[in-house]
């Protein structure tokens, strides 16, 4: 067993022996790579006049008001692409780059990271093909059609429930087909080592910012810190510079979609059990036999069976908490930012804000909190107005 | 004490001075009474079975056997099915080696003592377990030991193993089962480019059996590479097969004895 490769129990590299010298070769090329201050000085400069980096730590004046407390919001949103998913891609395709790759594949599933792997492939001149679930094609049509723009091949993937997760089987097959020349870039906090953690240290940007912002406004650390979870790319990300400040409580939001106690939803923490997918052993929503079972939410990125090997072992050792927050909560948390900030948020982000307002009922005015706002929600407009439709909102 | 079906085999076709074929099929394709005749049908001539347990989510195969898996699962096949397929098989007197091919998660699923204990007792000769490389092997290994001829691990290596190789075939037994290719199953006769290199590079080193699989239809595939290897797989291939013959027993044995006969020729 490879030792470094696991969070506790959780991890691995469960990959076919196609993909066992490539793992490695990534490997060591990461652990250069960032420890290479050319290297992380082209990452910071790409952040900045490219994403637009730093994102501001946006003081929620209505909404505090309104709960009682400090609601800070950390404005991923505003990224170049439209969510925090370029933050990684753009690390790991400067790896790429390095290695000497000429193509990349990525999986997606709402479509921000396929928008954001074709934004930085057409960027550094790579060949990108996205693989993408037939059911999120449909979903997130304005993505795919962003992708094809960018110059990526989009492809539609039709097997099992045609989501996120047959689009990662997908990229996987491909990747291990094709590896000598292609470079994958995963987009969530899962896939076989060292993927979790290159993923953490690209976005972990996210809570190294956030601490200081927090700081400058408060003069001191947040108390709770929240994001959604799906895979748990942004939610690692916002958490990494927390990790070791135990006075800081952190909450990951799973997708509890129609409920956790129906079949539809997508809380792996809640009820998955230990499993292997995706390279990786973590929670994951399983039937009798060890079959995945299909998730379900209303937010395609949170639309997903499993979580990234260290958030169940954070979970475990009860570092950081998991919720569930339903379909119906998140949409009247989307709403509710919508009219009270002006700030129309991702499906998967309104998760967390919807938790959020929960948990603000039991903090003082004096406390504080910081949501990640992964995502903007211009992307989910079709899905927004399809639900509104369905349940007769008024205005 | 009792001897390993595949490695009995192995040593009866290396006295006779002949190469070994081998079949997969999903079982429970169409359903397990038909997978059943199909590996009757070729007791005496294909050497081993590799029957797959079908997996919601298989990462390392081809369309071909994704669309097998996902049908046998809709028509209710799974791990325990599987094993009261053995235990009919082999009360029946069906002496065929066979082995599992499945996913990681199956068996942890099952639990890693439960599920050795039950291929021990059921004779289940052999796993494949694609998506679990050798640094991750530890716990099945443990799992699997100490019983008189025990359920073999068989290992695999890629045309990209290279120094992997060596270690990887410290311990292994029954045969290597060396990848043609990059990827998963079902690729059609394309090889890795360096296959014939790869191949012989295996067989320098290796003490067991070195078997080749995917993307291989006919013994005319085969060819190329017969010197440097002991015997060939074919799943891929053999599905679409019986799905053309409506999965008549026949087919599958008149299909492994003529494809059997030209790889001894």
């Amino acid at each position: 067993m490879n030792k470094k490769a696991y969070y506790g129990e959780y991890g691995g590299q469960f990959v076919s022996e196609s993909l066992m010298n490539v793992l490695d070769e990534i490997d060591r090329a990461f652990e250069e790579a960032i420890h290479d201050p050319q290297f992380i000085a082209k990452y910071n400069y790409y952040l900045k006049q490219y994403v637009g980096r730093e994102t501001p730590l946006y003081f929620a004046e209505r909404l505090s008001e309104k709960y009682g407390t400090k609601i800070y919001l950390k404005r991923e949103d505003l990224n170049h692409t439209g969510a925090h998913k370029i933050n990684n891609v753009i690390g790991q395709i400067l790896l790429a780059k390095r290695m000497g790759k000429t193509k990349v594949i990525a999986e997606t599933g709402a479509g921000q990271h396929g928008v954001a792997t074709a934004t930085g492939a057409a960027l550094f001149d790579m060949e990108c093909t996205v693989y993408m679930g037939e059911e999120d094609v449909k979903r997130q049509a304005l993505n795919v059609m962003r992708m094809e723009m960018l110059g990526a091949k989009v492809v539609s993937v039709r097997s099992g429930s045609n989501t996120l997760k047959d689009a990662t089987n997908e990229a996987i097959r491909t990747w291990a087909r094709t590896a000598e020349d292609t470079f994958y870039i995963i987009g969530s906090a899962i896939g076989p080592y060292p993927y979790p953690k290159m993923v953490k240290e690209f976005q972990s940007v996210i809570s190294r910012e956030a601490k200081v912002q927090h700081m400058e406004a408060e003069g001191r650390l947040p108390d709770v810190v929240m994001a959604c979870v799906g895979g748990g790319s942004n939610s690692i990300g916002m958490f990494a510079d927390f990790i070791d400040e135990p006075g800081v409580e952190l909450i990951g939001v799973e997708a509890a979609g129609k409920g956790i106690d129906t079949e539809e939803h997508a809380a792996s923490m809640a009820k998955g059990r230990p499993g292997v997918l995706h390279g990786t052993r973590s929670y994951l929503l399983q039937d009798d036999d060890g079959n995945i079972k299909l998730a379900h939410s209303i937010s395609a990125g949170l639309d997903y069976p499993g979580v990234g090997p260290e958030h169940a072992y954070l979970h475990d050792t009860g570092r950081a908490k998991y919720v569930p927050i339903t379909d119906t909560e998140a949409m009247d948390a989307l709403m509710e930012l919508t009219q009270t900030e002006g700030i129309i948020p991702a499906i998967e982000s309104a998760h967390a804000v919807a938790y959020a307002f929960k948990k603000a009922k039991e903090m003082t005015p004096e406390q504080s909190m910081i949501i990640c706002l992964s995502g903007r929600g211009d992307k989910d407009v079709n899905t927004i107005s399809d639900y509104l439709a369905g349940k007769g909102y008024l205005n | 004490m009792t001897v390993n079906r595949i490695e009995a085999r192995m040593n009866e076709l290396k006295a006779a001075g002949q190469k070994a074929f081998i079949t997969y099929i999903t079982a429970g394709l169409p359903d397990m009474k038909t997978t059943k005749e199909i590996i009757k049908a070729q007791e005496g001539i294909t050497d081993v079975i590799e029957l797959g347990i079908p997996f919601s989510d298989p990462t390392a195969d081809g369309p071909v056997i994704q669309q097998a898996s996902f049908e046998a699962i809709q028509a209710g096949a799974s791990l325990n099915k599987t094993f009261d397929l053995m235990k009919e098989l082999r009360d029946e007197g069906c002496e065929q080696p066979i082995i599992f091919m499945m996913y990681y998660n199956t068996i942890l699923n099952y639990g890693l003592g439960a599920f050795a204990d039950r291929c021990a007792g059921l004779g289940v000769d052999g796993l494949i377990v694609p998506d679990l490389p050798y640094e991750e092997q530890d716990d099945l290994k443990a799992a699997l030991s100490g019983r008189d001829g025990a359920t073999i691990l068989i290992q695999l290596v890629s045309p990209v193993s290279a120094d992997r190789i060596e270690k990887i075939l410290t311990d292994a037994k029954g045969f290597v089962y060396c990848v043609s290719a990059m990827g998963v199953t079902g690729q059609g006769g394309t090889y890795h480019k360096d296959v014939v290199e790869y191949l012989k590079s295996v067989k320098s080193i290796s003490g067991i059996p070195v078997m080749m699989g995917f993307g291989i239809r006919t013994a005319e595939d085969v060819k190329p590479m017969k010197e440097y290897i002991d015997g060939a797989i074919v799943g891929t291939h053999f599905i679409n097969l019986m799905r053309e013959a409506k999965f008549m027993p026949e087919a599958a044995r008149d299909y492994a004895a003529s494809f059997k006969a030209e790889l001894n020729i």
